[in-house]
């Protein structure tokens, strides 16, 4: 870790000084220390340590933001808590916010007294990122991004001849040469979007959502330019990077004319376009903007999809996704996709809104520094699953997906990770 | 950084346990990675697959699309999900000795 610059640390208070920002202001003065979110945080249930409850992370944000903008705090620090952003700070924010919490908002939830734990943790590490210090790992991720235009880095001519072998597989599984993959076709009533693991590693979603798209004889295209529904920044708490990924799929919709932009299953994706996307452009999007979730439940609802209620008979449970469901509202649309496709359908305790972290979220699945960490909280999900008696997990998120796979294998549960329209596309009754 | 042992040899690796210099990677390094991902023995389908990821990231610098490695090997799509319980990425890139690639992976 560098050494703290008058300058970065100036950039990095200015988060705290930004008068518009009384949301922010509210939340740090309002913490009790009643200590109740200690147990809605996985990272303290999976190790009962004082470090890691949820209020310690406000507190540490509170202390500097009483230092440097409070009389008594500039005046006589030790009285009130006061802490000066130094060194030892840094290295503290760095390790309580980006280390130990997956930002996936169930403190919040539990506070008392509504403090939004989360938005706090959200503008610490703003403040960090503005000082440099986005622990390395989840940089390269968002740089990828920046700089190729997905977060893995796939060069287009990859992305083509990808799409292009799994149009072909599509159009033999279908038995007809007018099954397809389109790309970049303009005024479709559907831009849809992908996360970049899809085509690089796991394209079973790809091709699933391409399959329902058939049977829902949908108007529809992929962009070969800008098909990354993550949108990294936002973990890493740079907004100007945010801003600029949110911008490239908002000149992307309106460059193709669609009427509506999907969001592939991706948690943190679906928040960071289309809850935060407005506010980090600073404009109202011109068009519908919704989940592939919320996409599949209307196509069965509306009968534009047939589905096969007794094809699937394993047990099936549902991991949902904090982005999606906690902070994004899409809660139900899953379950009753769920009902309508799998006759023995489960769920963990909790779930919905209360449901538990996977661990993997808040950018810790690209972070390596705190691995061990990570998969110390997959232990909760671990034994969730495990009571369920599952043999399939459906997650309507990579980030969760992949984190869920490597639980699988570390704690032995033996079961088969899926996203929802994997499901969907294996209960259509094609006519 | 970490180091990790796996019988009695010891390898510099990242918190996600993959190899920290691709370089030293060799047979055994692959073998060994298997194992502690709970593949026994590594049969034909595990090498070509292996061998493929690395060749590609020893001439591009990345790990190959999944369509490359199902073209190149013959390997079905869905095999290699099973060939490699943690997945392409976490499973069979860090096999075969490549750092941890970007991105929800």
């Amino acid at each position: 870790m560098g050494r703290l610059s008058e300058e970065k640390k100036k950039l990095g208070l200015e988060v705290l000084s930004f008068h518009e920002d009384s949301k922010l202001i509210t939340n740090l003065n309002s913490c009790v220390h009643c200590g109740l979110c200690a147990d809605s945080c996985i990272y303290y249930r999976s190790e009962p340590n004082e470090h890691y409850v949820p209020a310690k992370k406000v507190d540490i944000v509170a202390s500097i933001y009483r230092r440097y903008n409070t009389f008594l705090g500039k005046k006589i620090p030790w009285l009130t808590k006061a802490r000066d952003l130094d060194d030892a700070t840094i290295e503290e924010m760095v390790d309580l916010l980006y280390g130990s919490c997956t930002m996936c908002g169930r403190c919040t939830i539990h506070c008392s007294i509504g403090v939004d734990i989360n938005y706090v943790v959200r503008k610490g590490r703003e403040m960090l990122s503005r000082m440099g210090y986005v622990p390395e790992s989840l940089n390269a991720t968002v740089k990828a991004a920046i700089e190729t235009g997905n977060n893995m880095g796939i060069p287009t001519k990859e992305f083509v001849d990808t799409i292009e072998w799994l149009e072909d597989d599509l159009r033999f599984e279908l038995n007809d040469d007018n099954a397809n993959i389109p790309l970049n076709q303009k005024g479709k009533d559907i831009m849809y979007t992908l996360n970049p693991r899809e085509p690089k590693f796991f394209p079973l979603s790809i091709s699933a959502m391409a399959k329902v798209f058939y049977a829902a004889n949908e108007s529809w295209s992929l962009s070969t330019e800008m098909y990354d529904v993550t949108n990294y920044a936002f973990f890493a708490g740079n907004m100007d990077e945010a801003n600029v990924i949110a911008q490239r799929m908002d000149d992307e919709m309106n460059k193709l004319e669609s009427k509506k932009c999907v969001l592939a299953e991706c948690g943190h994706g679906s928040r960071a376009f289309k809850w935060e996307g407005p506010n980090y452009i600073r404009k109202k999007l011109l068009y519908e903007v919704l989940t592939s979730v919320e996409l599949l439940a209307q196509y069965i609802r509306e009968g534009k999809i047939k589905v096969d209620p007794d094809r699937l008979t394993e047990v099936v449970t549902l991991h949902d996704p904090c982005n999606l469901v906690r902070e994004g509202g899409v809660i139900e649309e899953q379950r009753y996709v769920l009902r309508k496709i799998a006759k023995n359908f489960v769920e963990m305790t909790p779930h919905g809104t209360d449901n538990l972290c996977c661990g993997g979220g808040g950018g810790q699945l690209a972070m390596s520094e705190y691995n061990a960490r990570r998969m110390k909280t997959a232990g909760l999900k671990a034994d969730q699953i495990r009571k369920t008696g599952a043999s399939i997990v459906v997650t309507p998120c990579h980030n969760c997906v992949d984190q869920l796979m490597q639980t699988n294998v570390e704690y032995k549960l033996n079961v088969k990770i899926m996203t929802l329209a994997e499901l969907v596309a294996d209960a259509l009754i094609l006519e | 950084m970490a180091i990790i042992e796996l019988e009695g040899k010891t390898f510099e690796v990242d918190g996600d346990g993959f190899l920290s210099h691709p370089e030293i990677w060799n047979e055994e390094v692959a073998n060994l990675f298997a194992k502690s991902d709970g593949i026994e023995e590594m049969n034909e389908k595990h090498w070509a697959i292996v061998k493929i990821i690395r060749r590609n990231w020893e001439e591009k610098g990345m790990a190959p699309m999944i369509r490359v490695i199902c073209q190149e090997t013959g390997v079905r799509l869905r095999e290699i999900y099973e060939l490699f319980p943690l997945g392409p990425a976490r499973g069979a890139c860090r096999i075969a000795g490549l750092p941890k690639p970007d991105g929800c992976v």
